[in-house]
């Protein structure tokens, strides 16, 4: 009797404890997540397009990464560094053991060699600027691969890269998370050539995951790199990436619960969904939205003009009544987000008359000043945009802005991207819409917009003072002397209004609550390394 | 007959020829090139770019090269994508499109005639009305609409189909009905008029005096007239059907080649517009040669001059 009460309370005992195993099924680590663009590319030598950045930044690691935590720069690949006192040589050590996702020993030749590449004219980067101007010898090995012992990349041995700068630049840390300064693996390129992105199998990577599948147009199936040095704190099993490009359907599809996220969705929904819809994470970006103005045609040639359309603009009534979504109004170039010791970018920072609503008779005044009491003798103001639903709205608000306000003609005129651009390049235009969303986080992705002769600066801005103080910031090692020496560079240049401030805006996408750990940063990016499904 | 299709074959291949000299030239006129990105890149890079794609040679050169490689069904590489080619473009999305397109003729045909020819036989009753007033919409509210609101209502709210995509079957259902419906409506109200007309005919009115059934004049005598002007119209919409479409194809999330229609002239990724563009011309050209052959098996009027 008594050993079969023991036989008995033995197996209560058991089925007790197994009880709460059997209750809780670990869920799937699977997510399916709809992108709404197809990038032109995926070899991140190559591309420059912010849609390969789902492939680019979950499937590779350069040698520092961004936190998943909080977006903080963590390191990557190198396990450490030091600069050196004067700022020019960084030396990297690369962690032991480093794995490509065929298994295969990665060591700082594999840097070297994709360092090289992106300098090769037949390589075609589209980021190569981000070497040739700041490291040594680039530009010239890039003219001439003769030149290869002048260049400031070295490995001399496979676990120590030394990159030497042209100048100091406290900030180059955040520029080598570009993806731009992956490694990537020699063998399958040379193999494979410009086809080697194509196939899960060439397509060989060293980040937290690899691709299974990659239908072209359809999906691309990330599965978990077991060769990543911390695979530990890669959760996810598969990530199905699925192309909707239409946003209302990729919308319809979160809210039936068929996929587990979307990156985009009818910005026209966004106050429903803020209200209705679970799964919302809105980031303020770190990028400035503004219309070029064409400084180097009259009117616009004059400073109070400029003064005019800046006191002109209602920011708060286009951020809440025409664009509807987050977003706080600009008052220069600079993006809050760059912080030194506590204190960011554009705290205390003057606003040169620009306020949240229009300032109608300070506007008025300057136009006077200008010239046209009350708009008169203005000529026609060309308003011109690309096509885009968001803008067109924005453009039409800013035409009524201007008439109203001003008292000045505007005849609104809009073509498709890649004309727009070149119109403004060639300096065809008044009045364009525009913005610039950073590379990197450090005012420097700003502020070389704005100086003489930059290929990027198409507004003819142009002040000596201005690209003075820009060249001195670059090569300050003191990170809070640098701030104070680009605030003073923004500054005289907001003083002269080059651009139409209009406002800093946000990054949005939905995510299934049960899903865990992801990271969404500045730039849109969504990091998924320690993401995983809770539920 | 064999100097007749020669003669076709002939001519569509000078068809052919003109339109990708045409197209050719069309894409090099519009501003802005395949490299003009969201920012710019630098003039090196874009040089060096152009040499990789032979952009730098005169016109007339990378026409003559373009053409040798479409003599070897090469469409090129496409400028845009790094790494895959036209013929990728097309090896992927075509099955998708044709796919579609095939189960839609089906559905088409299916509907549109039977539909034509109720509303023919009724004609001026109710029947009539009710399905020319169905085919009066079905030509009008755009195709996107009609996708909006199948999907809205079937997949979102009732559940019936999924909410993207084909990978079941019941994908295709809400597709087949969006791309069909305007075909149907077109080939509904062309099938009526037609057989209106044909019924007037003396030979009609011959027929029955000769005391044949009215199904037997129908089906033997009208309708094998009557369907002469629905097939010439057959060989287009077939050709528009299964090269896709790039709305419903963007609504549906079906991964088909409508997309690149659009989004190559765009991005002027030059290989892939001419790519698009010589595939559905060709493609259009074999269909109404098709339809002419098609011809002399139902209207014994119609022969061929050898």
């Amino acid at each position: 009797m008594r050993r079969l009460l023991s036989i008995l309370l033995t197996c209560l005992l058991l089925a007790a404890a197994a009880l709460p195993l059997t209750a809780y099924a670990a869920p799937t680590q699977e997510l399916t997540f709809a992108l709404n663009n197809v990038p032109d590319g995926i070899d991140p030598g190559i591309t420059n397009n912010s849609f390969a950045s789902p492939f680019l930044f979950n499937c590779f690691e350069g040698l520092v990464t961004t936190s998943t935590a909080d977006g903080s720069l963590i390191p990557g690949n190198a396990e450490s560094w030091t600069i050196s006192d004067d700022g020019l040589t960084y030396t990297f050590t690369l962690r032991e053991g480093l794995k490509w996702s065929d298994g295969s020993p990665l060591t700082s030749q594999d840097y070297l060699y994709a360092y090289k590449r992106v300098l090769t004219p037949e390589t075609g980067a589209q980021y190569l600027n981000l070497l040739t101007d700041y490291i040594v010898g680039a530009q010239e090995y890039y003219e001439d691969a003769a030149a290869v012992d002048g260049l400031g990349i070295k490995a001399p041995d496979d676990r120590t890269l030394i990159l030497t700068l042209k100048s100091p630049a406290p900030f180059y840390l955040s520029v080598l998370t570009m993806w731009t300064f992956f490694p990537v693996n020699q063998a399958t390129i040379e193999a494979n050539g410009d086809q080697w992105t194509n196939k899960p199998e060439t397509y060989i990577t060293n980040g937290p995951f690899r691709i299974s599948e990659n239908l072209l147009g359809e999906r691309v199936v990330l599965e978990k790199n077991p060769e990543y040095y911390d695979a530990d704190s890669v959760k996810l099993e598969k990530v199905t990436f699925r192309y909707i490009l239409d946003l209302s359907t990729a919308l319809m599809a979160y809210e039936a619960g068929d996929i587990d996220g979307t990156r985009g969705f009818p910005t026209s929904e966004f106050q429903r969904i803020r209200a209705n819809v679970p799964g919302l994470v809105i980031k303020p970006s770190y990028g400035t939205t503004y219309y070029d103005i064409n400084n180097a045609k009259a009117p616009y040639d004059n400073p109070l003009v400029r003064k005019a359309l800046n006191l002109a603009v209602d920011r708060t009534a286009i951020i809440e009544e025409v664009i509807q979504t987050p977003a706080t109004p600009a008052y220069g170039l600079n993006a809050p987000g760059y912080v030194v010791d506590g204190e960011d970018f554009v705290d205390g920072r003057p606003t040169f008359g620009m306020g949240p609503t229009a300032d109608v008779e300070g506007a008025r005044a300057a136009l006077a000043e200008a010239g046209y009491p009350n708009g008169e003798g203005f000529p026609t103001m060309h308003l011109s945009y690309y096509t885009n639903d968001t803008v067109k709205k924005v453009v039409e608000a800013l035409a009524a802005m201007f008439t109203e306000n001003l008292g000045i003609t505007v005849e609104i005129s809009n073509e498709d991207w890649a004309v727009y651009y070149a119109n403004v390049i060639a300096g065809n235009y008044d009045v364009g819409a525009m913005g610039w969303s950073a590379d990197y986080l450090h005012p420097m992705t700003f502020l070389p917009l704005l100086a003489t002769g930059d290929p990027n600066n198409v507004v003819g801005y142009s002040n000596p003072e201005y690209d003075a103080l820009v060249e001195k910031a670059r090569s300050i090692n003191d990170p809070k002397e640098a701030m104070e020496v680009m605030r003073q560079a923004e500054n005289i240049a907001t003083a002269e209004y080059p651009l139409l401030y209009m406002y800093y805006g946000s990054q949005s996408m939905l995510m299934s609550p049960k899903v865990a750990g992801y990271y969404l940063d500045y730039s849109g990016n969504v990091l998924l390394k320690t993401a995983e499904v809770t539920e | 007959m064999r100097g007749y299709v020669l003669r076709r074959l002939a001519m569509m291949l000078v068809t052919l020829l003109m339109i990708t000299a045409l197209t050719f030239l069309l894409m090099h006129v519009v501003p802005g090139g395949p490299f003009t990105r969201e920012k710019q890149i630098p003039a090196e890079v874009l040089a060096a770019l152009e040499r990789k794609y032979n952009l730098d040679d005169p016109l007339w050169k990378q026409y003559a090269d373009y053409l040798g490689g479409l003599l070897r069904f090469d469409l090129g590489p496409s400028f845009k994508y790094t790494g895959k080619s036209v013929n990728d473009f097309l090896t992927a999305g075509f099955p998708y499109s044709a796919k579609l397109g095939m189960y839609t003729l089906v559905f088409v045909l299916l509907a549109s005639i039977p539909m034509g020819i109720v509303a023919a036989l009724r004609s001026g009753r109710w029947a009539d009305m009710v399905l020319m007033a169905a085919a009066t919409l079905g030509v009008t509210i755009p195709s996107f609409v009609i996708a909006t609101f199948l999907l809205y209502l079937f997949a979102f709210r009732l559940g019936w189909a999924p909410t993207f995509g084909v990978d079941k079957w019941q994908g295709y259902i809400l597709p087949i009905i969006t791309l069909g419906g305007y075909s149907i409506s077109f080939l509904a109200r062309l099938m009526r008029s037609s057989l209106l007309e044909v019924m007037g005919q003396d030979y009609i009115r011959t027929a029955r005096s000769k005391g044949i059934s009215e199904v037997r004049v129908i089906v033997r005598h009208a309708l094998r007239n009557a369907l002469i002007p629905v097939v010439t119209v057959l060989g287009p919409t077939v050709a528009n059907l299964l090269t896709g479409s790039f709305v419903i194809e963007k609504i549906f999330a079906i991964p088909g080649i409508g997309n690149h229609f659009v989004n190559s002239v765009t991005q002027r990724d030059y290989t892939t517009i001419m790519g698009m563009t010589v595939f559905y011309a060709a493609f259009l050209i074999s269909m109404v040669f098709v339809v002419d052959l098609f011809y002399c098996l139902i209207d014994p009027r119609i022969q061929f001059d050898t």
